[in-house]
């Protein structure tokens, strides 16, 4: 049996980090992503659970922070109305910039034409690429009308849960279509910062968060073949051509599969061939496709009652 | 956001004006537009996909002629004009005038106070240099307060009509098409807002 694995995330300097990766590595932990940001980095984990008190302690003995992330692994679309200045990059972008603090990974998306009431509407493509993340979290307006009666259309054809955030004060049930609504979360011209605002974002991770546990609770039911993080730290062995990659997170883990931000054209034998067990390569366990975004590789990994086993 | 005289935002549902009318203040302040608006109404009918925004700006400042702030003198050079400004801040935009009629390589610059230009007959030129309108306050406040209105506004109502009367300013947008009445609506609100008989814009 596997063990648990619950998604922390470790602030402080970038001196004497890799105690903490070779600790990680010995506990049979996964590296998720790391961000350094001049003498300071950041690294999102997933740690066995039995083994957190000892990584809490090293932390804390090389004078950094762990904390728990549980939208770690898990990648969120933040869909804007449009790119222009109504919408970002307040609040859509704070939104985004919140969700990335408890450990998801986030990618803005602006609709060509999601923009007024009766002609709002929402293209194939972006249908398709919204559909590729783990959850679309929407970003709406001040107006209680529009998020009830005409902001809805832009769900059609998004099959992944939906988080709408709006500024009035409404139940989940006046928003059709939406998984969950947020409010607090309206246009505004300015960055969230007050007390109020911070609280309302606060609460949308949470819902947000709450959501991730039911996918997941879904997914134990009838689990994954292989977990998408031991697929990572295969590709990030196998594949040394990732490590060139330039983006933050050249590997984005998904809860049933994961982004790899490498061209499809030249990679996708490759990754098909990646050994993962005696006898076992990565094909026989997920579907890998290409990417609406860019020309990037999704691999989506399948049930165990599609494969009859788990490794 | 002190000054303003006189700021009210309508929305259908009245809890939903607060937030409205803080996107209109950060814009205000964003655009440095403060000290020029010294009354401004907003109304908005999501319902109706309709927008109106009505204010009363603040005097406005005369237009900036060269020789406000500057010398134009014949230089020792042949064809040469010698301008000697006095204040500093409307040389960018001076600059950019000069360099567009006349062309860089027409232009020197031997400090920051003086500016050697260089044409063919220079007694004609200096009779026109004298009169150039350097700024125009009145065409940067209208195109200010167009870019605050089409800022305040829902983005998707881009079905716009705008005027600046004298000082008042009157701006309507939807996403269906403009109906006279709601201009009139926008008309009578400026009344109300000046608190006197003035009439707005004429369509």
């Amino acid at each position: 049996m596997a063990a648990v694995l619950e998604p922390y995330v470790y602030e402080g300097g970038v001196h004497k980090h890799g105690l903490i990766i070779e600790l990680l590595e010995d506990l049979g932990g996964y590296l998720v992503q790391s961000t350094p940001a001049a003498t300071e980095i950041n690294l999102v984990m997933l740690i066995p659970r039995k083994d957190v008190p000892l990584m809490e302690e090293l932390a804390k003995n090389i004078l950094g922070k762990l904390t728990r992330a549980p939208l770690t692994g898990t990648e969120i679309a933040v869909v804007s109305p449009t790119l222009a200045y109504h919408h970002l990059p307040h609040s859509a972008c704070d939104v985004a910039e919140h969700l990335r603090r408890d450990g998801a990974n986030t990618n803005m998306l602006g609709l060509a034409r999601g923009m007024g009431r009766r002609v709002a509407l929402s293209q194939d493509y972006e249908r398709k690429l919204i559909n590729e993340h783990d959850i679309a979290v929407y970003s709406f307006g001040n107006f209680s009308d529009c998020i009830m009666n005409k902001k809805p259309k832009l769900f059609s054809g998004v099959d992944v849960p939906i988080v709408a955030t709006g500024g009035p004060d409404l139940s989940t049930d006046d928003v059709e279509g939406a998984d969950v609504y947020v409010g607090g979360i309206g246009r505004v011209s300015h960055r969230l910062r007050n007390e109020g605002e911070i609280d309302s974002l606060d609460v949308l991770n949470k819902t947000v968060g709450e959501v991730v546990d039911k996918l997941r609770e879904e997914i134990s039911r009838d689990p994954l073949a292989v977990l998408p993080a031991r697929v990572m730290k295969e590709i990030k062995e196998q594949v040394p051509e990732i490590n060139d990659v330039l983006t933050p997170a050249p590997i984005t883990l998904q809860l049933d599969g994961m982004r790899v931000k490498l061209p499809f054209d030249q990679f996708h034998e490759k990754l098909e061939q990646l050994d993962l067990d005696e006898d076992v390569s990565l094909s026989d366990v997920a579907n890998i496709m290409p990417s609406k975004m860019k020309d990037y590789i999704l691999i989506k990994i399948r049930r165990r009652s599609e494969t009859g086993f788990t490794i | 956001m002190a000054t303003l005289e006189k700021f009210v935002v309508e929305t259908t549902v009245e809890e939903e004006a607060p937030p409205y009318r803080k996107i209109v203040s950060d814009i205000i302040s964003d655009l440095g537009m403060a000290g020029r608006i010294a009354k401004i109404k907003v109304a908005i009918r999501p319902e109706d996909s309709l927008f109106q925004l009505v204010a009363v700006v603040r005097g406005v400042l005369p237009q900036v002629i060269l020789k406000d702030f500057a010398e134009i003198q014949k230089g020792d050079h042949e064809g040469e004009i010698l301008i000697t400004i006095s204040v500093e801040k409307h040389l960018p935009r001076l600059l950019q005038i000069l360099w567009d009629r006349y062309g860089r390589d027409s232009l020197e610059q031997p400090d920051r106070w003086t500016i050697s230009l260089f044409v063919d007959n220079p007694e004609e030129e200096i009779g026109s240099l004298e009169n150039l309108v350097v700024d125009d306050p009145r065409r940067t406040l209208k195109s200010n307060l167009a870019d605050m209105a089409i800022r305040v506004a829902p983005e998707g109502f881009r079905v716009r009509y705008h005027s600046l009367n004298g000082n008042n300013f009157i701006f309507v947008a939807s996403e269906d098409t403009m109906q006279k009445e709601w201009i009139d609506e926008a008309h009578t609100m400026l009344k109300e807002l000046k608190g006197d008989d003035a009439s707005g814009s004429s369509a």
